[in-house]
């Protein structure tokens, strides 16, 4: 039955989800206590969960119910996008509940299986729960084991929707990622596994398609007739931090552009999707994930650089190879540039440059159209010196919003050209309240909307462009650049070559 | 911040673009403007709630404030805001006095932000009829506010008798929160209602239109329990299955209790002004739930024939307020008594505009005294009364 209190015209109701558990493994982690854990709270705020929810923490900890309770209550305070409010955290918080245990401990599982049975009776809900693993990936063999055996995992079993939600990495490579995918979606169903793309929960990607196919004037533009090239840059001015031990395994190339610069990329190339459900615009994406050519000659059109010492955003900050915890002759690359094609009627010969890197200038996210001159010029060359290219920019963070940079008569009585910007930001006007994409995201698990989540099929696309890259950067060393810079000299020679540059970001 | 004492709608407009200017860009993307008519008295509070609302939705804010009509001379003080203490608003403070207050569109209109839907909000009792407000006119979007009036349910079908898609009162707004926890009890049941009560107090808006969405979406219409106290207090429904739902509020809490299962409170945190204008801002269209709901809790019908666009309406609050013409204030309501003057509407391409201006356009010897009217203020406010 239709509930008949909710209508599609009435748009102020929100989307709740039903009645519902969401299980935290590895709820004393990082991503847990400044993620997770507050972005539930903002959607407890904004009045988004449904009456009967609990949120259940697993962790190897000799806790009661009280340690975890200020825990989290800790951890909601410090990082909440929303106003503080006591009554709300309350209402939550009676309701987030800790199971002590480790993986490997059957006794603990069942007990969890237990708690969960018994919220039926408490709380009303009907056998959904949605299952966090915020966990280092090693861990998730033994966890899905558990789960499975329990019979945690079966829809049937418990009567209502089991999911399951996952962090990136997914895997190392395309076997890896393979093997644990089948593990997910063996143990789960594959439509009940959430693969989180923190990138696609943020409003502005979610712009790219409004953008490009809510309006006419882009799309007929958006095509290799226009485009001359397309820059695609994910900055950090952050080092590697503590993480020397996972990132040294792993680099910039796994860890950013296998998930969210292919994202990027596929938003901006995919054609029109039939209608806006999950499976529409994932045939579109896939489609496009597919057509990706790599460069024919890897080693000259693409670049993998190390930062070195120097000084960021006024500090001195020491080289990756003196990380703590950085191996001395480490290669593993904290930048990386790619020549990038997409072998279709719309994009073909129309490069894609898309590069990223830890401690350069500053952090910005974004996605950079470059349009071709126009064909002829009637005005005198030393009037239209300074005007460039058109260039549509869309910037993912921070400052979210677009500008469009075209040519425009400087006042004066000669027939002067020049560059000018025209600057939409939904930036500092949004940023308060437009959500977090962590609350997004654990609203559509909760929903059961996958249209935000890249699916096996995606994950896999993604390596099939980044394993044969590091297959033939085997051996190699990453060039280096001083940290602040953007990047090392060989990016702007690989786009020099071609005549191009870099946009300054 | 500029101030400007005594000065021209051409200064204000002037003295807008200057202020843009020096702060560079700040609201380049601005989504519509937004008028608040409102006394002088809850100007700090329009602004403030203004501000909340603009965060979600960057908006050119115009706050008209009419005093003393019948003064015998027209001023015009105005303050131009941009950025600063109303975060991201660009803001225009107008107070007109005297016969101006009669024309405040001819300053507003200037300052409308181009192209952008233009909203209006009277943060005061709104007119009888929005026709008698150019600044009503202007809008696609009306909203008003039932409670601040001395009786909110007469004045709620006064809104419902003068009722135009793109209306809203703030009294629905309020309810949302309660109509989510409502529609939450469907989301897990299948069995629907047989009886259905409200408690709320005698005088609340909201309650009679939670009753009519109620009654338009299930078809029960509820009985009405009178509380003390002045918010809604609860919602009981008696189901088909033969066991209940209720939903209480509770001292800062709501407590939902289910034949069956175990109760669950959930907090229910009173929103603010601002959250609720944002809450009015985020859709631009008419709001068909409302007016669904408006029809059934007033038992007014034919909504869904009526023109979004309306026309102006001469309407001369200065005569009522003189004993001598009190009367002919008074039945200032029937079609004879009103004047059609421009057809002024933001949205609406002038082709639209005949048809609807046709209907309502009063045959009457009213029609030249309002044309004099719109061709400017020629009259000392003393003078002759137009009948
Ligand atoms: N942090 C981020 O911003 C971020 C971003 C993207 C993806 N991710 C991914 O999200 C996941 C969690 O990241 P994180 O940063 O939160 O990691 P973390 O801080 O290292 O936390 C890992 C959690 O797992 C628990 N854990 C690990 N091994 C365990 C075992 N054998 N038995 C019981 N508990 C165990 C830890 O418990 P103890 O406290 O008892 O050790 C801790 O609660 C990882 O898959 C990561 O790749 C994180």
């Amino acid at each position: 039955m239709n509930n008949p209190l909710r209508d599609p015209q009435d748009r102020r109701l929100p989307r709740i989800p039903e009645p519902c558990a969401l299980v935290i493994f590895g709820v004393t982690g990082d991503l847990s206590r400044k993620k997770l854990i507050p972005a539930l709270y903002d959607l407890a705020n904004r009045g988004l969960l449904p009456p009967g929810f609990v949120v259940l923490g697993f962790a190897r900890r000799d806790w009661g119910d009280e340690d975890f309770a200020s825990l989290a209550r800790k951890a909601a305070q410090a990082h909440a996008r929303t106003p503080w409010r006591d009554e709300v955290w309350d209402r939550l918080g009676e309701n987030i509940k800790f199971v002590p245990g480790s993986f490997d401990d059957d006794e603990a599982f069942d007990r969890l299986a237990e708690t969960l049975d018994e919220l039926r009776a408490t709380h009303g809900i009907e056998g959904n729960a949605a299952f966090y693993l915020s966990i280092p990936p090693s861990a998730f063999p033994v966890v899905l084991k558990q789960l499975e055996r329990t019979g945690m995992s079966d829809n049937q079993k418990s009567g209502g929707w089991r999911r399951v939600v996952v962090e990136k990495p997914f895997g190392n490579d395309l076997p890896s990622a393979k093997q644990l995918n089948d593990l997910v979606d063996h143990a789960f169903t594959p439509e009940d596994v959430f693969r989180i793309d923190h990138y696609l929960g943020k409003e502005t990607v979610q712009n790219i398609l409004a953008l490009r196919f809510a309006n006419t004037l882009f799309e007929p533009v958006w095509n290799s007739l226009y485009v001359d090239h397309v820059q695609i840059t994910m900055a950090e001015d952050v080092g590697i931090g503590t993480r020397a031990a996972f990132y040294d395994k792993v680099g910039t190339t796994r860890d950013v552009v296998q998930n969210h610069l292919m994202q990027l990329l596929a938003l901006v190339t995919m054609e029109e999707p039939t209608g806006f459900s999950a499976t529409e615009i994932r045939t579109e994406k896939l489609k496009v994930m597919r057509a990706i050519k790599l460069p024919g000659d890897i080693s000259r059109d693409t670049v993998r650089g190390q930062y070195q010492a120097g000084w960021v955003a006024g500090e001195r900050v020491p080289g990756y190879l003196d990380e703590p915890g950085v191996p001395p002759d480490s290669t593993t690359e904290t930048y990386v540039a790619l020549t990038l094609g997409v072998q279709n009627r719309r994009w073909a010969r129309v490069p894609f440059y898309i590069r990223a890197g830890k401690r350069l200038p500053r952090r910005v996210t974004e996605i950079a159209v470059l349009f071709k001159r126009a064909p002829h010029l009637p005005f005198a060359p030393s009037d239209v010196e300074m005007l460039g290219a058109n260039q549509l920019v869309i910037r993912v963070q921070p400052d979210e919003g677009v500008t469009l940079k075209f040519g425009s008569k400087v006042p004066g009585t000669t027939m002067e050209v020049r560059d000018i910007t025209m600057d939409v930001q939904y930036g500092e006007a949004f940023t308060e309240t437009s959500p977090e994409a962590y609350e997004r995201l654990i609203l559509d698990v909760l929903l059961g909307d996958k249209t935000l989540f890249p699916d096996a099929e995606e994950v896999e696309a993604g390596w099939r462009v980044v394993d044969p890259l590091e297959e033939a950067w085997a051996g190699t060393r990453p060039e280096p650049y001083r940290a602040g810079e953007w990047g090392p000299r060989a990016a702007d020679a690989m786009l020099a070559r071609t005549g191009r540059a870099w946009r300054r970001a | 911040m500029i101030g400007l004492w005594d000065t021209t709608g051409s200064a204000v407009v002037k003295a807008l673009a200057a202020e843009r200017r020096t702060a560079g860009g700040v609201t380049s993307g601005l989504a519509l403007t937004l008028i608040v008519v409102t006394e002088e008295a809850e100007v700090r509070a329009a602004e403030a709630a203004a501000t909340v609302a603009a965060a979600a939705h960057p908006c050119r804010l115009l706050i008209v404030v009419r005093d003393e009509v019948t003064h015998p001379r027209s001023r015009l003080d105005a303050e131009v805001v941009v950025g600063g203490r109303l975060g991201p608003c660009e803001a225009v403070v107008t107070r007109m006095r005297g016969r101006l207050a009669l024309h405040a569109e001819s300053v507003v209109m200037p300052l409308l932000a181009p192209d952008v839907p233009v909203v209006t909000w009277w943060r005061c009792g709104p007119p009888d009829r929005i026709a008698y407000d150019p600044l009503g006119v202007v809008a696609e979007r009306r909203i008003t506010d039932t409670m601040q009036c001395d009786d909110p349910l007469e004045a709620l079908r006064v809104r419902a008798d003068d009722y135009a898609p793109g209306d809203t009162d703030l009294a629905w707004t309020r309810i949302t929160p309660w109509r989510t926890l409502v529609a939450s009890v469907f989301d897990a049941s299948h069995s629907l209602p047989t009886k259905i009560t409200i408690e709320a107090p005698p005088k609340d808006p909201s309650a009679l239109l939670m009753g009519g969405w109620l009654t338009a979406r299930l078809g029960v219409t509820p009985e009405m329990r009178p509380v003390s106290g002045n918010r809604m207090h609860g919602v009981a429904m008696q189901m088909t299955d033969g066991g209940t739902v209720t939903i209480r509020r509770d001292d800062g809490r709501v407590v939902v209790q289910r034949t069956g299962l175990p109760d669950r409170t959930l907090p229910l945190t009173d929103r603010s002004l601002g959250e609720d204008l944002a809450e009015e801002l985020r859709r631009l269209d008419a709001d068909q739930t409302y007016a669904a709901a408006l029809a059934k809790a007033t038992g007014r019908d034919g909504f869904q024939d009526r023109a979004p666009i309306r026309v102006h309406v001469w309407h001369d609050p200065a005569l009522a307020e003189r004993p001598d013409t009190a009367d002919d204030a008074g039945r200032d309501t029937g079609p004879s008594g009103e004047t059609a003057m421009v057809s002024v509407s933001g949205a609406a391409d002038v082709a639209k505009v005949p048809d609807t201006a046709d209907v309502a356009r009063p045959a009457g010897p009213g029609v030249a005294d309002g044309d004099i009217e719109a061709a400017g203020d020629t009259r000392a406010p003393g003078g002759e009364p137009a009948k």
